[in-house]
This record gives C-alpha cells, structure tokens and sequence, in this order.
C-alpha cells in the first residue's frame, strides 16, 4: 500500500504576542491510499492545524518539516503548485456547513466551482454536480442545483460542503468535524455517506475529531493527538481493545455509551492525565487502573 | 456600523478553531493620531494659560503681520495674535462640540433605547419622529433653529444637537434589538433580573461600543458643522476665537494674509483627522471579544 | 404533587404552520430527572424556554410547586425563577463578556435579594464555584479568559448558586469536546444529589440523556411520541421515531460498527434497489 499523504517531523507555529507560539511540534502521519484515518484529539490539540496545514489555508502559520502528498512536497512547494492540489488533490469539509458556503451564490453555482476553474465546460460541470449531488442523497437534486444555502437544512447543507469538496475527485479528502454541529442521527447518514464514497471512488480521508465514538465505525487506522503530539497511532480494532496511552484511555472512557451501566461515572482525561492548564507536561499514571469504564 | 454587529454577538471564538494570535499595541498612524488628540485635548484645557498673547485685545497697527518670530501665525485684521486664537479657540470649538455630542448621544440611548425595548407603537412613534429628523438635512434645519434662536455659539450648539440625534436614536434601536436577543441577555431573564437591570447591565454595556467609535468619528463631522455656522455667521460670533468664526473673519483677506485663514484651517483639519484615526483604535480596545487574555 | 407539572403546552410562531410545540405535558418530581430527546426542530428547546417562562405559551399550563406560571404577574414569575433556574447550550454567547465571574455567579444572588452584603455575597459566590471545580482565584476573570468546559461550569454555578429546586438545562454539553462533556455530565450528576435538583435535560443524544436521566421523553415535530422511564425507552422502545434516534447513537467499538454498517447495506440493497448505483 503506497502513501498518499506523509507528514514527517511536522511543526506549525503562529506569530505570538513576543515570539512565534508552536503549536504542532513534529507530527508524523501517513494516510495510505484509499484508507480512512482519524486523527482524534481535545481542542487545542493541534489536530486541525496539522490537517489545515496540507492545504496551507492559513497564511498565519508557519510550517516546517514534510508534507507529501501523492510523492509531492508541499512544504516550502510553489504556491502555484499548492493551490493545484486544492480541490484536485485534496478536498476539504469544514465543521459548520452554516458558515462555509457562500450565502449569496447558488449551490449550483458552488459546488460547479472547481471544475469550472479547472477548465470545465459549464454544462459537463452542472451535469457532474447534479449527479454528485443525487448520489449525496439530495432527493431532486436538479431542482434544488440553483436554490440558496439557507433553503437547505443543516445535513442538507453538510452534503453541499462534501460535494463541494470531492467534485474535482481529490484523492484525499480531509473531513474536519464534519458532524459536530449536526444532530446524531443526521451526523450517522452524514458519515455512512462519506464512507461510502470515499470507498466508491478509492479516496483516502482524514477525519478529525474530538469524538471517539464516531471513529469507530468510520476509520481504519487513529492517530490521538495532544498539546501537538502524536501520543498514540494504531489501526481502530487495536486501538479500542487496547489503548496503550493514557490519555487515549481516557477519551475512550469519556463517551456515554448505550450499552454500559449508566450509574457508573464517565471518566474524563483528566482521571488518566494531569489536564489542568498545563500545556508541555508529560502524561502522568492513569489515576484509575482499569481502563475505559465498561 | 451595524455589520460589525453579528461578529461581535457571536461567540468570540469557536471552541474548536486553530489558535490565532492577534498583535498587541496600537498602529503606527493610530498612534500618532492619539497623541495629537491627547495634545488638543490638553491645549483646549489649557489654552488660555499658553497663549502668549490676549487673544481679543485689537491692536490695529499690528494688523495682517506676517509669522514671525514674535507671532508665530501671524496677526488677524485686527492685529490679534493668531497663535493665541487657535490655542483659546481649541477651546471653544472642542467644548461646543463635545456637549453637542454629550446631548446628542443621551438623547439618541434614551430614544432608541425606548423604541427597541418598548413595544411595537412606542417604537412605531418614536421610529417616524426620527425619521422625520433624518429627513430633513442637517445644517439646513441647523441654520433655521440658530435663526430662530438667534445666533450665537449656543444657539449652533443647540440646533446641532436637536438634528444630530435621530442617526444615534436609529444606530442605538438597531443594536440594542440585536443585543436584546443576545444569549446572555435571556439568561439574565432567566435568571430573573429586573428589567432595569436587564438594560443598564447586559443590554447597554454591550451595545455602546459601536455608540463610542460614532461620537469620535462625529468629533470631526460636528466640529465642521460647528464651524460652518460660525463661518456663515449664525453660530459663534466676533470677537469669537471659534475657528470656524476666525476663517469667516479672515477670509476677506485671503490674499494679503493667508495665514490668518490656513492656521485654524489646519487645525479644523488636524483634530477631524486625528479624531477619525482614533475611533477605530477606540473600537479595538473597547471591545473585550477583541482584546486577549483576561484580567490577571 | 409533582414539583413541576406541565399540561398541554402549545406555541405555534408567527408565520408557520406547524406549531413548535404541540400539547406537550409532563411531570418532574422532586430531585428527578426527565431527559428531553430530539433532533434539531423537534421543539426540545422551545419546551424548555416556554417552561422557564422565556417564552409565552398559546395555551396549556405550567405549574411549579402549586403555582401557575402561565399569565401570571411578573412579580410571580420573577420569585418563581428563584426555584427555577436555566443552563443554556453555548456557554460562548450565555456569558455577559463585560461581567467578572464574581458578577456572573452573584447576581442571583443580588437580585433575589438572597444575599445584599458584598462581603458574604462573595463568600456564597466561592463556595458556588468551589461546588462545581473552580475556585476563589478565577473570581475577577472575565469568561473570554475560560476555555468551553469552563464557561459551561460558571454558567452552571451562575443558575445553582440561588439554590434552585428546579433547573432547566438546554444541550449544555452539545458544544463541548467529548471529554469535557464528560465532566459536566458527572458536574451535574453530582450536584443533583448534592443539591436534590430536579433535572430537566434538553439534550440530541440519547446516550448522553441516559447517563443523567432517570425518565426520558423523546420529542418529534413538537410532540411526545414517547415518555417513560429509562430501561422502558432504552431497553423497550415503544415508538419507530425513538429506535431510529437509538440506531444512530454511535457505538465505540470497531466490530459491532461494521456489523451494523454490513446490516445497514444489506437492508438498502433489499428495499430499495438501485439508490446505490
């Protein structure tokens, strides 16, 4: 199996109010073809940063060590050269499907946008995203192509945003909390649609989220993140019989769970890691000893 | 004004967003702006004691001096030194202004205030009372009301407040409509605050920001209008250091004594600039959604 | 007699059709708790604000403790928001950004009338905080200066610190990260206890609901399409709207995802053949 997108030694710092504040300090992470990965971490973790930082949306963040992307460096790479992979090589979901279209322009109209940048016939364009759009579970999907975002509810508008972000068939798709601000049963049909197209056109994708519970049915390999660290990385069938990280451990502890017994208390990192802002601290001893509460 | 709203209402960051960094300290042009408006602030307070000269005392055979070292800018006319005018006329000119400004923005929180917490017919009534004010323009009723009064700098003062206010009654309904559904505000409800409390506390504090960037930018549009008057003789009259009055006074001798017109001109100018650059500065740091970190 | 009783509540906004609430009625008694399910639009939150009194009803009847609530005098309203307190979901916009967290958790306190000394006002102020995992040091802070869990604990402390019988909490975990949710889930369960709270949890999540709840209503297009106690709903789920929202609760273990995914298809290759290709 070839790499599609290796990260090695990756560093991400902004500019701070003396000097420049690190926050991703060297990630390495490998997205093979056609797999799903999620990279799983608290707020702050750094795990957007570094999935941002493959499209370098942000003009803040200086980024050093390696990104490659289907052979290609990105790192220091042409801007010319960076903007080509955007939408072709990589396409990006956004968590709130609320803000991230464009509320004046049609759907249509977005969703045709980067194949008519590329050189795509308007018509061929229209026919493509009408077609994508229906194989999104949009019910009329050609009627709807020239309706404004906000005639569409949240999961409608989610699809929007995906098929937005695979129309120019990436080969790699980074999903950023794709479902956080959606309701749980929209945010299961919004997920099952992505893995399910993500297998249909043998696109690798990066999920990222702060929710273990979704990975489980979605990813193949998890990357944990914390302070931007990579803590643990492992395939999903070990990585939830046998966390080996604390931390890990207390994600996974932290999820309400259907099928255990609602009296015991839900752990939270905090029971397995010293949390409380301290930000370069080592993890300390799992405060309680017998893992995720079952 | 009112775009700047839904950012400043919505919640300051997303829990889940990259970390970003903003700046601290103020521009280079802000900077500068605010130390001249701290400068003419000083020089209105103390102005009279600074002038080198009795800034109304006539001297006809000193009249239309050139700057010199004596008279930096020159003499009046009437021989008055022009230094000591602009420094006493600082003076007047800023105190006319700022109590234009003082009347304007209470009369324009109480009635947009009334109108966007009030009920639908009190805010109907109100509404089309300010609208009729918003109708009309400004220096022309202006002109009517100081005719009416009589003229005289309180007399400008007065007319230029009476016709200031609906654009501040207008811009304080539409924020406080927005702040009203503000969720903090329905947790004070909630909570069961009265409802004084409710608009003192949580509704005003957090909808005056874009009021204070308004008035500063207004210093400058005021002061003109202030000015204006005087120089179409209706407002602040002779012997009146007012600057506006100084440029009407000395425009009859524009070609053999330029400086007695261009040095209140320029600080007519100076101070709109400098108040201009400072409102948005004002904004930024009045803004605590803007501002980083907390009270340590 | 229930603490809270709710009887055919309706609301039905201006310029729609479907009211949002549709005569909704339940019971909470007295240091119980009553989960609230729905998606987005299934008139959850509207339920709870018309409870809290935020909204006015069309019809219907909320009494607390022996009183109606429903048209009645400002004054009765405002004592009766003593007993009844509100967590609201995003605890990003529910905080006045200009108030110290001393203001924040003590104004209850001021305006009640419950505590007018300053000095003892701030004394109940950090036992308040002390109840819920902050402390003294965090008093002159603004809540820009706390992280989403944070936020969520002073809005908590904020609506306990009158000492409340009733509290009304709206999706206060939903924008919180897993973990930190968490710890408010555990936060409120502890202080229900401690307190003899009764809950009433709005919430998206049944599996969220289940940990804190010890009866669950499940809502749907502005009506109960079912109530009942805990293992009733989750173990016998009477209504189809219900099983659906438990189908969709994502289960943390890899094996019973996939098997359900394989299901999930299997059954869509049957009914509706075609949809895939």
């Amino acid at each position: 199996m070839t790499a599609l997108l290796e990260i090695s030694g990756l560093r991400v710092s902004y500019p701070g109010v003396d000097e420049p504040v690190e926050v991703v300090h060297g990630v390495d992470l490998v997205v093979p073809q056609g797999r799903k990965v999620a990279l799983v971490g608290e707020s702050g973790s750094g795990k957007s940063v570094t999935a941002r930082s493959v499209l370098q949306l942000d003009p803040d963040a200086t980024i050093a060590g390696s990104i490659r992307l289907g052979g290609q460096e990105l790192v220091g790479a042409a801007p010319k050269i960076v903007r080509g992979i955007r939408g072709s090589g990589a396409g990006l979901v956004f968590q709130d499907p609320l803000t991230s279209l464009n509320p004046v322009m049609r759907i249509g109209w977005q969703i045709m946008q980067p194949l008519v940048i590329r050189g795509v016939s308007k018509k061929e364009a229209r026919e493509r995203g009408i077609a994508l759009l229906d194989r999104l579970g949009v019910v009329n999907a050609a009627a709807r192509f020239d309706d404004y975002p906000h005639q569409f509810s949240g999961g409608m508008r989610q699809r929007v945003v995906i098929a937005i972000a695979i129309i120019a068939e990436p080969a790699l798709l980074i999903a950023d909390e794709p479902t956080t601000a959606l309701d749980v049963q929209v945010q299961a049909q919004v997920l099952e649609l992505l893995h399910e197209v993500a297998d249909e056109r043998g696109m690798g994708v990066l999920l990222i989220t702060h929710d273990l519970a979704i990975v489980a049915g979605f990813a193949d390999d998890v990357v944990v993140m914390r302070h931007g660290e990579v803590v643990e990385s492992a395939p999903v069938d070990e990585l939830f019989a046998a966390p080996k990280h604390p931390y890990t451990r207390g994600l996974l502890g932290a999820i309400p769970r259907l099928d255990s017994d609602p009296s015991v208390r839900l752990t939270s990192v905090a029971d397995y890691v010293d949390t409380f802002e301290t930000v370069d601290d080592e993890p300390a001893a799992p405060a309680a000893e017998n893992g995720a509460a079952r | 004004m009112t775009a700047l709203l839904p950012a400043r209402l919505r919640p300051s960051s997303s829990p889940r967003r990259a970390p970003r960094r903003r700046r601290r300290g103020v521009p280079v042009a802000e900077r500068i702006a605010l130390v001249v408006v701290v400068l003419i602030i000083v020089i209105a307070i103390i102005g009279p004691w600074i002038a080198p000269y009795d800034p109304y005392r006539v001297d006809l055979a000193q009249a239309l001096q050139p700057p010199s070292a004596a008279h930096w800018f020159g003499t009046d006319v009437n021989g008055r030194d022009v230094l000591s005018r602009v420094l006493v006329g600082a003076q007047v000119t800023l105190s006319a202004t700022g109590i234009v400004l003082l009347i304007t923005l209470v009369i324009g929180v109480i009635v947009g205030t009334v109108a966007a917490l009030g009920g639908r017919v009190v805010d109907e009534v109100l509404m089309r009372i300010t609208d009729i004010g918003l109708a009309l323009p400004s220096i022309i009723l202006a002109l009517g009301f100081a005719v009416a009064l009589g003229p005289g700098l309180q007399s400008a003062v007065v007319a230029i407040a009476a016709t200031w206010w609906p654009g501040y009654a207008r811009l304080v309904r539409s924020i406080v409509r927005e702040t009203r559904h503000a969720e903090f505000v329905e947790s004070a409800v909630a909570l069961g605050v009265s409802r004084w409390r409710l608009v003192t506390k949580h509704i005003l504090p957090n909808s005056l920001d874009p009021m204070y960037v308004q008035v500063t930018l207004d210093v400058a549009a005021v002061m003109l209008v202030i000015s204006g008057l005087s120089f179409v003789g209706v407002g602040a009259q002779v012997p009146s250091a007012e600057w506006g009055a100084m440029i009407a006074s000395a425009a009859d001798n524009v070609l053999n004594g330029w400086w007695a017109l261009v040095f209140p001109g320029l600080a007519i100018a100076i101070t709109a600039i400098a108040f201009n650059l400072s409102g948005d500065w004002l904004r930024v740091r009045q803004d605590p959604t803007l501002r980083d970190g907390g009270a340590r | 007699m229930s603490l809270l009783a709710v009887t055919e509540v309706t609301k039905r906004f201006a310029g729609q059709h479907a009211p949002a609430v549709d005569s909704v009625s339940f019971t909470l008694e007295r240091g119980s708790a009553l989960g609230l399910v729905g998606e987005s639009g299934s008139g959850k939150s509207t339920t709870a604000r018309l409870v809290a009194g935020l909204i006015k009803p069309d019809a219907g009847s909320v009494v607390l403790d022996g009183t109606e609530l429903v048209g009645a005098p400002r004054a009765t309203l405002q004592a009766a928001r003593r007993e009844l307190q509100f967590v609201f979901q995003d605890p990003f916009s529910s905080l006045n950004p200009r108030m110290r967290v001393s203001e924040l958790v003590g104004e209850g306190l001021l305006v009640h009338g419950i505590e007018r000394d300053a000095a003892k006002r701030r004394d109940r102020v950090v036992e308040t905080l002390e109840s819920v995992g902050l402390d003294s040091s965090h008093l002159d802070r603004y809540p820009r200066s706390f992280s989403g869990g944070q936020r969520q604990r002073i809005a908590i402390a904020r609506a306990i610190a009158v000492r409340p019988r009733v509290l009304i909490c709206d999706e206060p975990v939903s924008s919180l990260d897993v973990s930190v949710q968490a710890q408010v889930l555990n936060l409120l369960g502890d202080l229900r206890e401690k307190l003899d709270l009764a809950l009433l949890f709005i919430a998206h999540d049944l599996a969220v609901v289940r940990y804190l709840c010890d009866r669950v209503a499940v809502m749907n297009g502005g009506r109960i399409v079912e109530i009942g106690s805990r293992d009733q709903v989750y173990e016998h789920p009477q209504d189809a709207y219900t099983r659906a929202l438990l189908d969709a609760v994502p289960v943390p273990d890899p094996a019973r995802e996939r098997a359900r995914r394989s299901a999930l298809a299997a059954s869509r290759s049957v009914t509706a053949p075609g949809v895939n290709s």
